[in-house]
């Protein structure tokens, strides 16, 4: 039933499936996530969740079904919708032999950014590396290198976030303060679609959560309506 | 157009950049490059003629040039930057043209650095043709660049068996050993000027797989 | 129980053997020597078919290639290695039959000849192809790695040819020139030859398609993967 306000459906999945090397990693998935709402997506190792924000992404193309981002189908290259969609995954997407700044003007650049250097002085001021702007980003810690990640993921302002497994890695205060930024983004309105392990972690994060066995939803509910023995459950059970 | 521009201009230098960082790729590459030459010059053990040096120079191009298209593709794999590059409006035929830049700058360094030192080595006299010798090597340099940039993406995400980028290179780049080393011979041997079907073969080349290269490009990124 | 496609594959076997066994009865009472060379001279004529085979099956690959690369259905696949491992095989032929031809005419069992050198880098592109493929560990990216070479590899094939024949010839072979009877051993000779390649080709075929089927029941994931 659609809401009185009519909020934008961003993202709009039917019957999404893929295989990859013969294998099915994802078999009939479909979802339906409304504009500046917080999603997780729940599973275990090999569940789907990465393969799902790629092609959630536009960067891998599924074997069959519909994708629609922001009401317009994704078909054949997708280029025009990516420009409203930032992606995070476990690893950086940085180049690690430039600094932070560079990274982002680099970026930036190519996205066609008005002022991108001062639009990378921002974003490092928003996500806490304004001091490390300009070091290197082999120099980095892990916490610090994924949230330049964010920061670059953002140089765009895309209104739709996609992050797979962001907090892979991190230790707990690295990951208290990606969870902060994280917060901040969805209160300015993003769209954030998020992939964790952490099942406690993700119900307390999330409005809604879509939780993955074999390639399959198994459960796609607001997340006040669940609790964590339901989701472990369902992410095991055959 | 001219954003096509410069958004290979913007890819480009920043290759070249992170190159000039690390200064890995070029060191390496060019000593791998020498080492190859004196291998060869210790090997044959005799007077090197001028026709046996640009043998010696092709395999000492071969080897150093396959090792940096890895490194150039490498660089996009680490952390998983081309994700990032794919995420962009950047049209993936630009990407292509950027990279094949950032490969045929690898390419010339390692030129200027191999070959003087290929000369000093051999002793070969490039005084009859010094512009044609540079254009006869510029032009394969580009066709053998064209493809290896192509399968240096294709083979980038594999797990590398050693050689695999050099096995699907070498026997495709064999039209270009021939040729260029043909009419190196001719220019050089016999006078002849630069051209007849030999140069026609190079340019052939080039046209061909720099086209099918950027057409199929593509194909091969793998996020 | 012999299934119907079983007995079409024996009866088509049968019919490729027997044409050999013909054209080699051909060879053997009906064309004539040939002068200057003497009888390994007729080893031509298994030479020259097995050569455009070779070449029809390059084409094989090409056209697979371009198959996968626009559909990406693994069939596709299928045949472009099927039809690589005949061109390797049948490109060894042509280089054995070739060396022999050289030795008995010019007394080297090697000289890089124009015909010679095209006919090795040839092999050598397909057996780069063959090589490769186990390297690759993905089945979708080795699938696609051997799309892109087996396009390029053929596209190169001219080019190859062209500059094989920049180089300069020490030995100058006398072309030879045939006859009505001989032209006509030629023609048939390519009868079988061409079956014989066509049925290699259709018969590993489908031993990758089985293969890769069966590979993937026993994956326990059910289907034939990306179609087949």
């Amino acid at each position: 039933m659609p809401p009185a306000t009519h909020p934008e459906i961003v993202v709009q999945a039917l019957d999404l499936s893929k295989q990859i090397d013969g294998r099915a990693v994802l078999q009939e998935v479909s979802l339906e996530v409304l504009a500046g709402r917080f999603v997780v997506v729940i599973g275990a190792n090999g569940a789907g969740k990465s393969t799902l924000l790629k092609i959630l992404a536009t960067l891998m193309r599924p074997n069959s079904g519909e994708l629609r981002l922001f009401g317009r189908p994704v078909r054949g290259d997708g280029s025009p919708l990516r420009a409203r969609i930032g992606l995070i995954s476990h690893q950086s997407m940085l180049y690690r032999e430039l600094s932070a700044c560079e990274n982002l003007v680099f970026f930036g650049r190519l996205y066609g950014v008005r002022n991108p250097r001062e639009r990378a002085l921002e974003l490092l001021e928003m996500v806490g590396l304004a001091d490390r702007a300009d070091d290197a980003v082999k120099t980095f810690s892990r916490g610090m290198t994924q949230r330049a990640a964010i920061a670059r993921a953002l140089v765009h302002e895309p209104d739709l976030l996609l992050a797979d497994e962001p907090f892979a890695g991190l230790d707990v205060p690295s990951v208290d303060r990606l969870q902060v930024i994280l917060a901040r983004l969805q209160a300015s309105g993003k769209t954030i679609i998020l992939s964790h392990h952490d099942v406690d972690q993700s119900l307390r994060m999330g409005q809604q959560a879509i939780v993955l066995r074999q390639g399959r939803v198994v459960v796609d509910r607001c997340t006040r309506k669940l609790d964590s023995a339901t989701v472990l459950r369902e992410m095991v059970t055959a | 157009m001219s954003r096509v521009i410069r958004q290979i201009a913007i890819l480009t230098l920043k290759d070249l950049r992170i190159e000039a960082r690390g200064r890995q790729t070029l060191g390496l590459v060019a000593v791998l490059g020498v080492l190859i030459i004196a291998v060869l010059g210790l090997g044959l053990n005799r007077q090197v003629g001028g026709v046996d040096a640009t043998a010696i120079l092709w395999v000492a191009y071969l080897f150093a040039g396959v090792l940096s298209f890895e490194k150039t593709m490498a660089v996009e794999r680490e952390d998983a930057a081309l994700a990032g590059l794919l995420m962009a409006p950047v049209d993936r035929g630009v990407l292509y043209v950027a990279k094949l830049l950032s490969n045929l700058a690898l390419m010339a360094a390692l030129a200027a650095v191999i070959t003087p030192v290929a000369i000093l080595f051999f002793g070969f006299d490039l005084s009859a043709a010094p512009l044609g010798f540079a254009a006869v090597m510029a032009i394969s340099m580009v066709g053998f660049a064209a493809v290896g940039t192509l399968f240096a993406a294709a083979t980038a995400s594999t797990r590398l068996q050693g050689g695999l980028l050099a096995m699907l290179v070498f026997p495709i780049s064999l039209p270009l050993v021939i040729a260029s080393t043909q009419l190196l011979v001719s220019m050089f041997r016999d006078g002849e000027p630069l051209g007849g079907l030999a140069l026609g073969v190079l340019v052939a080349f080039d046209a061909v797989f720099l086209v099918v290269s950027w057409l199929v490009f593509e194909c091969v990124l793998e996020p | 129980m012999p299934k119907p496609g079983n007995l079409a594959t024996v009866a088509y076997w049968l019919v490729a053997l027997a044409a050999l066994g013909a054209a080699a009865a051909m060879l053997a009472f009906y064309t004539p020597t040939e002068q200057t060379m003497g009888p390994i001279q007729k080893i031509f004529y298994l030479h020259m078919p097995a050569a455009v085979n070779t070449l029809l099956c390059g084409a094989v690959v090409f056209v697979a290639s371009l198959g996968f690369l626009w559909r990406r259905n693994l069939w596709w696949d299928d045949l472009a290695s099927a039809a690589a491992t005949v061109a390797v095989l049948l490109g060894l032929i042509v280089l054995a039959t070739g060396m022999i031809w050289a030795h008995q005419a010019w007394g080297v069992w090697w000289t890089w000849s124009p015909r010679l050198t095209f006919t090795l880098i040839l092999w050598l592109l397909y057996v780069v192809y063959v090589l490769v493929r186990p390297a690759i560990e993905s089945r979708d990216r080795r699938a696609l790695v051997c799309a892109v070479y087996g396009l390029v590899a053929f596209l190169d094939v001219p080019l190859v040819y062209l500059s094989a024949r920049l180089i300069p010839q020490d030995i100058h072979p006398a072309s030879i020139g045939l006859d009505g009877s001989m032209k006509l051993t030629l023609a048939v000779w390519f009868v079988p030859v061409t079956l014989i390649a066509c049925g290699l080709v259709a018969a590993r075929y489908r031993r990758n398609r089985r293969e890769r089927i069966d590979e993937a029941s026993r994956a326990g994931q059910g289907g034939a993967g990306m179609g087949g």
